[in-house]
């Protein structure tokens, strides 16, 4: 704008400079004249920056932005009150069919969560450690791509699963995350066949809990992209990942479980701001450096491994990402958000 | 250096020595340790020719209580704790005493002269050879470690003083936990903290060692009003239900060990300090929904209302809004201060200062909160409040990963008394 309305003002000059010197052109007169009214117009047009109170271009007191807006979005007016198809709000049983398909997804692989258990506990009883750190990522992978719902199982299952102790040097705990301790830290993979035996039952308990554990509408958009948040806190810091590093893996099964959820999500963003698209481009440039630091014979480095350009690339695609990720909850608001009452409301009522 | 140089520093320094011994004397003059007192006119003179004023506000240092607790917070701190090193109790009461007269030299802003013309300074010299006192206060606390076997200091033990327990949802760090003695170090600039931190080292080498330390800062005062609370790391304005420190029965409801009521006489109008090393997971928090964000708080982000309220100070009215709607059961503001009746006397005066620490392995920002806390019971008033905290949504965006419980006795009485001296009497 500033640049536009300099452009503007320096023609100006350009016109009046012209029409001093070329004899037989208009009155200089008049065109000084042009060329001060000109620089008039854009010092008054030009009065948003300073002291700002209002939000620009409605009547929204600035520093009550925030919850007004937020009000309005739920009616599915913007900010000049105008009735707007791409903030109106999104009914909940909307959500019904992309949480439906996203069940039937994790129960599939829960299927393959229990296969790969039992492929692991066949490794461990060969006593063949290699073949059983493989057996371990699989199984982990599988588990990672019930991203989604891993927030909504009963804690004590969880634990079950692949809980991490408080204190890391205490190996009295349950779950994959104690293979992985075992398996990295040199135990013999036999010695290893209670756990794992303990956890093929935890995967029977998920598989029988997975149809009906409660979904919400806003837990689900959120998951769009706490799935990598978690990922990025917990996993490329190698702090959940403590012995087997597999830091890098764990995050490229997380875009993989992302995926899925948006996949699910396409109907009802379609449409609505750039989101999809911001998203769908950002994992896939995310998907594409994970893949350019893995292993020429396969298999992923250890968080540790990387080199700093390797990390740094990474570090940078996953903040894209998760940047992009954290507009859908926002696009996909719903009607059922509640109007906060103000306080001289609720004493009115009273 | 020329020895032209070191003459030269020798005659300013001398020169301000006597300046220094006014600003003490106007100090000790203070009876309330919480007050600061105006600079004395030869300091201010000084301070007025090169336009650094605030640079010659003197907080005392002696007083029934000690400075740095309901004192105003100024902008910058530094927190150390110490673990003794002290081969037997006499010599920890050395480090203790030399602790306690660095610490009044540097807060009333005494600068020491070059004695000696071979030998290294006195004084490390950053601040240039006049100590501006900068509204410096130093805190001294004791954690429980300081009472186990080895200084014969069992019997001496605050009734309330533990280790701080694991809460639920701590990933303590035991090299950013706990500690024999706790300093905290406040000022207005940070060369003023860092100079404390070095002079204050030096003073107490051979008797004690940093365990862990961490460097804090406040938010500007950006308004609206004069009263406004600066802001934390999450945007939100902190301390605003803080209880009124002018307020003295209040306080000794709240924060100071009343005489003859709860363990070792020693122990009387000194207070409990919580430190909470909190990580604040601001990238995660930067990705979450203005109305999610203002919805775990409780409080509108601008203006630091309570939700459906008009400014900052406004009563949340939670008798009104028994289901939530307003305000949700599990925000931030609801269960922190219930404001009942009975969670009255739970109530803590919060202290707390944001911290950055530059990036950790996953490249994200390793910035957080420094809470401190200072009340009179830790069980019933801190942890309680921390138990019920458990539950709260903003769980998710932070990770205490250190700090500790320790016991802030009472003020120094003058020059030859120390903070702990109770620890030595019979």
């Amino acid at each position: 704008m500033a640049l536009r309305l300099g452009a503007v003002v320096v023609l100006a000059l350009i016109a009046a400079a012209a029409a001093a010197i070329i004899p037989g052109s208009h009155g200089s007169g008049s065109a000084r004249f042009e060329v001060a009214s000109v620089a008039g117009r854009s010092s008054v047009t030009n009065r948003l920056p300073i002291h700002l109170t209002k939000v620009f271009g409605s009547d929204l007191p600035a520093n009550r932005y925030g919850s007004i807006i937020g009000a309005q979005e739920n009616q599915g007016v913007d900010a000049q009150g105008q009735l707007s198809s791409d903030l109106s709000p999104v009914s909940p049983s909307a959500f019904n069919r992309p949480i439906a398909a996203y069940r039937a997804y994790a129960e599939r692989w829960s299927l393959r969560l229990a296969g790969a258990v039992a492929t692991l506990r066949a490794g461990l009883a060969a006593n063949d450690r290699g073949a059983a750190q493989r057996d371990w990522s699989t199984a982990f992978g599988d588990y990672l791509h019930l991203g989604a719902v891993y927030g909504l199982l009963p804690p004590a299952l969880d634990r079950r699963l692949a809980g991490l102790p408080q204190n890391l040097g205490d190996p009295h705990f349950p779950g994959l995350h104690r293979i992985e301790l075992g398996l990295w830290t040199g135990a013999a993979p036999r010695s290893l066949q209670p756990v794992a035996a303990a956890l093929a039952h935890a995967v029977t308990q998920l598989r029988r809990t997975l149809p009906t554990v409660p979904i919400d509408t806003l837990d689900y958009t959120l998951r769009a992209h706490e799935i990598l948040e978690d990922a990025q806190r917990d996993y490329m810091s190698g702090d959940d990942v403590p012995w087997s590093g597999a830091g890098v893996f764990g995050t490229e099964e997380g875009v993989v479980a992302t995926r899925e959820v948006i996949s699910t999500l396409v109907p009802l963003l379609q449409g609505r701001d750039n989101t999809l698209a911001e998203a769908q481009n950002w994992l896939g440039q995310l998907q594409g450096t994970l893949i350019s630091v893995r292993r020429p014979g396969g298999g992923w480095p250890a968080v540790d491994q990387l080199s700093t350009t390797q990390r740094e690339r990474i570090d940078g695609s996953l903040a894209g990402t998760l940047g992009a990720l954290s507009e859908i909850p926002g696009t996909l608001e719903t009607t059922d958000v509640p109007v906060i009452p103000s306080i001289a409301a609720q004493e009115a009522k009273r | 250096m020329s020895p032209v140089d070191r003459r030269g520093f020798l005659t300013r320094s001398l020169t301000v020595l006597g300046a220094g011994g006014a600003g003490a004397a106007i100090g000790l003059a203070g009876a309330d340790g919480a007050s600061a007192s105006a600079p004395p006119a030869s300091l201010a003179q000084a301070a007025d020719a090169i336009g650094t004023r605030e640079l010659a506000v003197v907080v005392p240092f002696d007083g029934p209580h000690q400075a740095g607790i309901l004192t105003s917070r100024p902008a910058q701190a530094t927190f150390i704790a110490l673990d003794s090193v002290a081969a037997n109790a006499s010599e920890l009461v050395e480090g203790l005493q030399a602790l306690s007269s660095e610490a009044r030299l540097l807060t009333q802003g005494q600068s020491v002269g070059v004695t000696e013309i071979d030998d290294p300074p006195p004084d490390s010299g950053i601040l240039g050879p006049y100590d501006s006192p900068d509204s410096l206060t130093v805190t001294i606390g004791f954690g429980a470690s300081l009472f186990d076997h080895r200084y014969g200091l069992a019997a001496k033990r605050p009734a309330r003083l533990t280790e701080m327990p694991a809460f639920a949802l701590d990933e303590l760090d035991p090299t950013r936990t706990g500690g024999d003695v706790l300093v905290q170090i406040c000022a207005g600039q940070r060369d003023t903290v860092i100079h404390t931190v070095r002079e204050l080292l030096r003073a107490v080498a051979g008797r004690f060692a940093v365990r862990w330390t961490i460097d804090g800062f406040q938010g500007a005062h950006r308004g609206p009003t004069a009263k406004s609370n600066t802001r934390n790391l999450f945007a939100f304005r902190d301390g605003t239900a803080n209880p009124d420190v002018t307020d003295d029965a209040l306080m000794n409801r709240l924060i100071w060990v009343q005489p003859g009521t709860d363990g070792p006489a020693w122990t009387a109008a000194g207070t409990y300090v919580v430190v909470r090393t909190i990580r604040q997971h601001v990238e995660f928090w930067d990705r979450v929904g203005m109305l999610e964000q203002e919805q775990m708080i409780g409080r509108e982000r601008v203006s630091g209302a309570p939700l459906g309220g008009t400014q900052e100070f406004e009563d949340p009215r939670y008798d009104l809004d028994p289901h939530g709607q307003r305000i949700p059961l599990n925000a931030h503001i609801r269960l922190a201060n219930p404001r009942t009746s009975a969670t009255a006397d739970q109530r803590i005066l919060r202290r707390g200062y944001s911290y950055h620490r530059g990036i950790d392995s996953a490249g994200d920002l390793d910035q957080g909160l420094v809470f401190v806390a200072f009340n009179q019971d830790p069980a019933r008033q801190f942890a309680t409040i921390q138990r019920r905290l458990e539950t709260e949504p903003m769980t998710d965006y932070i990770t205490p990963v250190g700090g500790g419980y320790f016991f802030a006795p009472r003020g120094s009485s003058g020059l030859g008394d120390w903070v702990g001296s109770g620890l030595a009497s019979a």
